[in-house]
């Protein structure tokens, strides 16, 4: 281990939760070469601890073989995917089996859950409003599958959590969230467990100065029953036995509800930026919103006419990239800044299973740090080198996570360049701007086969995985 | 291996080579196709002018039958060398392992069989239909003819006898065809016509076939293509995708006939889990329904619904049936099945992932040799979508009835054991979108394939009949009394 530079910005392998305690700027000084001991000492200690406390990992390694963490080729066989934290059978949701669910999800994390209070609970909402209380802070997926994950995160994390996702947000904007408050608007759902509206609950309203400061589209949120049972409630609905399954009636209202809301969206985002832009005149604000969301605003703003005009340091924050959008103009960026009269777009890059997103750079990367061990595979799941420029699937083991399992073996393509020679100036390895999903990289054919099923086509999923 | 593969456009007899302005497509298993650019040849794909099918009409169903009998002689792989062109760029891009796919290569003269085309097109449509007009029973002065049609076939590649089919039902039903050939077999038609284009290139048969190789979604070539003045009849195999593009261009006028993706399964009575014998009988009738063209048919079954209760009891009886299965996967003769080529790493990583969960399911075996996800509850795991690489689900059931609400119009095939339980699931079944029944018993794998694939000629394909469908019939109603000409096929 290379005690100088673990000495210098206070490395230690026991606390990666610490590292980020002096800001970003130290970590991007430092090359990843001078802290990849650092990083194996600290895996090696979280592997000890996790082995024995999640039953999940600790079957798995036993299963692999697997007793010591020396090195990052020892854990490969462990990472996990986003199968894992939705492993449980469809069908415990269908039936509102919440002890079940409670129970298969106690495997993934070194709290005892089987003290979670279940009483009265049959929605997966109650139950995880139930781990909230319990001190867990476990957000789902969209579910576009038709079935949610279930990232088992708690309160342990939350302090190494919020500053992770704040110094992303000041690499990104030169803003401090924890310090500078700034009007924020959000062109979408409010609350819930959805992990990034919980995210944005959980940092970005404090950012703003608070839930009045906070603006969104709607007031209310997609409950984790809706998403997950979508697909079911639409086949009942077509055998005319809808009621058969016993759905909550205020469930099935809330269904209803969405599917007119999600019919209106355009109709009440161009409202909404309408009122924002005649009430922020002149002030400075922070807006959120996917590419797709700032793009139609801009075009529709144009074709009628209206223009913001925000104050003097006002910015956009967003990342995901162009996501369901395929006619965007070449330089969407200048576009949208230029509509929205902007001089910074703030752009981060992460996942719900990864509390380490990172923000670009100036030079218009995102440099990865220390507390989150980056991994490439190739298409056949070999690991990649860590040398010159590589693109695979992007894998990583998270040292921020505490309580759970770090390792996780994304769905993204990525590229990395190892070599730290970033115009920005800052070091560690950083991931290039394209980044697709794995899937699309195997390449899209038309070979015919009378074999498997389609995809059900779901359209009431199409509307809200639109989030 | 040949990395670049020569696709020539076949045009009513005629051979178009990729020439000047060819185009190239990536194909699959690394594979390079290099074919007419297919832009530059609508004319020589469709039919505009519907009339021009008389010279197929006027030729009698036994002078079309005696044609392509004479053509299935040469369907032998040893000495075609289309067909070993074919065969190599199939195993290659296909996903049928050698010994397997040379089996359904064997099998192509036999779909050229003369009696059992006759056989095929009499109980279906009746030939009579096809050769002249027929009496209506109520007399002569109204009469019937099947007509042929103009039809495009978007076809299925990943069992090559659809090409051989396809081409057989068009001929017996005097129909103009195009067949769209895809990517994971954009060979095998064409050999097929290659083969007998070298008989008679004349022959009226010859001169309404037409073959091309396009990618799916192109939508220059499907807003051509599929247009009412061109084709009357679409046959479109294989996923939504494909299904999806067309139906764009489907306006009235134009019949499409869906073979869309099917979803195989089994059923198993509680008897099956009373004794050993019993139990190993089962196994082996699994193992084949689901392991044989491994697993790549829409006939395969794909999850097992079996009588049990839930009891720890009954549930490691699941589990031996599992294991038992897995055994007889490796017992599979090798032209049925074989042990996969390569690991499919996206079910593999399902089957990590839920085989941590032994609270819910046990998992045996791999994505190699076969394998089996015993579920705990009744209840079929969530990625049942994607099981493959000889990958089926046990799922228990107290009551087979039960098993109705997971059928519906993708349930094809169903296999049965015992036959005790037939009867009592058969009408509810039928009713409930399943196409077809088949026994499992037996114990010997190759009698039980066998069983499985021989049905007799004219049967219903997918729960329809695509022959009759593929025809217009037609009437001719006169004045009572009136007497028509005699019928030049029929004298």
């Amino acid at each position: 281990m290379n005690h100088s530079v673990a000495d210098k910005v206070e490395l230690s392998p026991e606390r990666p939760e610490e590292w980020l305690q002096n800001g970003y700027e130290p970590l991007y000084e430092l090359s990843w070469r001078d802290y990849e001991n650092v990083q194996i000492a600290a895996l090696k200690l979280r592997f000890e601890r996790l082995r024995d406390s999640v039953a999940g990992l600790g079957k798995l390694a036993k299963r692999e073989g697997i007793t010591s963490a020396d090195s990052v080729e020892d854990v490969l066989p462990l990472l996990f995917d986003h199968r894992i934290y939705k492993s449980y059978p469809l069908s415990i949701i269908e039936k509102r089996d919440v002890g079940r669910l409670n129970s298969w999800l106690d495997r993934l994390t070194t709290h005892d859950l089987s003290g979670v209070n279940l009483a009265g609970v049959n929605t997966v909402e109650g139950w995880l409003d139930r781990l909230d209380e319990f001190g867990m802070l476990v957000g789902h997926s969209t579910g576009t599958t038709g079935k949610l994950s279930f990232v088992p995160r708690s309160r342990t994390e939350l302090p190494a959590w919020t500053r992770a996702y704040n110094e992303m947000t000041r690499s990104a904007t030169d803003v401090d969230p924890a310090t500078e408050h700034v009007e924020t608007f959000f062109p979408g759902y409010r609350g819930g467990h959805h992990m990034m509206l919980k995210m944005l609950m959980l940092f970005n309203v404090p950012a703003a100065g608070g839930p009045e400061h906070y603006h969104t589209l709607y007031q209310t949120h997609i409950p984790a029953d809706l998403s997950s049972l979508a697909g079911r409630m639409q086949a009942a609905e077509d055998r005319g036995e809808l009621d058969k399954l016993g759905f909550d009636p205020a469930l099935v209202e809330a269904r209803n509800r969405l599917v007119e809301q999600a019919h209106n969206r355009e109709r009440d985002l161009e409202t909404w930026f309408g009122k924002l832009f005649e009430e922020s005149r002149g002030k400075r604000v922070k807006l959120g919103g996917t590419a797709a969301d700032l793009i139609r605003t801009a075009r529709s703003g144009i074709a009628k006419d209206i223009r913001p005009e925000f104050g003097p340091g006002s910015f956009i924050m967003t990342g995901g990239g162009l996501k369901g959008m395929n006619d965007a103009p070449e330089d969407w960026e200048g576009f949208v800044k230029d509509y929205f009269g902007l001089d910074t777009i703030g752009m981060m890059y992460g996942m719900s299973e990864w509390m380490g997103g990172v923000g670009r750079c100036k030079a218009g990367d995102y440099h990865v740090m220390p507390h989150t061990i980056p991994i490439l595979f190739d298409m056949d799941m070999k690991m990649l080198p860590r040398t010159g420029s590589q693109t695979g699937r992007f894998a990583f083991i998270d040292l921020l996570a505490q309580t759970y399992w770090g390792g996780f073996i994304s769905g993204d393509q990525i590229t990395i360049h190892w070599e730290e020679d970033c115009a920005c100036g800052w070091k560690g390895p950083r991931i290039g701007p394209d980044i697709r999903r794995f899937s699309e990289m195997e390449g899209g054919d038309d070979k015919i086969s009378c074999a498997g099923t389609a995809q059900t086509y779901n359209e009431f999923m199409d509307y809200i995985s639109e989030v | 291996m040949t990395d670049t593969y020569h696709i020539p456009i076949i045009s009513r007899g005629r051979i178009i080579p990729p020439g000047d302005g060819a185009v190239e497509f990536k194909g699959r298993g690394g594979a390079t196709f290099i074919t007419p650019d297919p832009h530059k040849h609508i004319h020589d794909l469709v039919l505009g002018n519907p009339v021009l099918l008389s010279d197929l009409q006027a030729t009698p169903i036994r002078d079309i039958i005696d044609f392509l009998a004479e053509a299935g002689k040469r369907m032998r792989l040893d000495d075609n060398p289309y067909l070993q062109e074919s065969f190599a760029l199939a195993l290659r891009a296909g996903g049928l392992a050698e010994p397997i796919l040379r089996g359904v290569y064997e099998e192509l003269p036999h779909m050229f069989d003369p009696s059992g085309m006759a056989a095929l097109v009499d109980s279906t449509i009746g030939i009579e239909y096809l050769d002249g007009w027929v009496p209506s029973p109520a007399g002569p002065h109204c009469r019937l003819r099947a007509v042929g049609t103009r039809q495009l076939h978007i076809t299925a590649g990943n069992v090559p006898v659809v090409a051989a089919l396809t081409i057989v039902r068009g001929a017996l039903t005097k129909s103009d065809i195009l067949i769209k050939s895809p990517s994971n077999d954009p060979l095998t038609a064409n050999a097929i016509m290659r083969t007998l284009i070298e008989i008679d290139a004349n022959h009226p048969v010859v001169k309404h076939v037409a073959i091309a190789y396009w990618k799916g979604g192109d939508e220059y070539m499907d807003s051509q293509i599929v247009r009412t003045t061109r084709i009357d009849k679409i046959t479109a195999w294989g996923g939504m995708s494909s299904m999806k593009n067309i139906q764009k261009f489907l306006t009235p006028g134009i019949d499409l006939t869906a073979l869309n993706p099917k979803f195989s399964m089994t059923v198993i009575g509680k008897e099956a889990l009373e004794s050993e014998e019993a139990m190993d009988e089962a196994a082996t009738g699994i193992a084949v329904i689901s392991g044989f063209f491994n697993q790549t048919a829409c006939s395969n079954t794909r999850l097992v619904y079996v009588e049990s209760g839930t009891d720890d009891a009954s549930l490691e009886k699941l589990d031996e049936l599992g294991r038992k299965v897995v055994a007889a996967y490796t017992a599979l003769p090798q032209q049925i099945s074989t042990p996969a080529g390569k690991r499919n790493d996206d079910l593999e990583a399902e089957l990590e992932a839920v085989s941590l969960e032994d609270e819910f399911y046990t998992v045996l075996g791999d994505t190699l040799t076969g394998g089996v996800v015993v579920s705990r509850f009744p209840d079929r795991v969530d990625f049942y979508e994607q099981l493959n690489n000889r990958v089926i689900n046990i799922i228990p059931v107290e009551n087979l009835l039960d098993v109705t609400k997971w059928c519906d119009d993708t349930t094809q095939t169903v296999g049965v054991y015992p036959e005790s339980i037939r009867d009592r699931l058969l009408d509810p079944f039928a009713l409930a979108g399943v196409q077809r029944l088949v026994p499992l018993e037996g114990g010997d794998p190759l009698r039980i394939f066998a069983v499985m694939q021989t049905l007799p000629p004219g049967m219903p394909h997918d729960g329809i009949e695509p022959l009759r469908r593929s025809v217009r019939w037609v009437i001719d109603h006169r004045p009572a009394g009136d007497v028509p000409p005699l019928n030049i096929a029929a004298e």
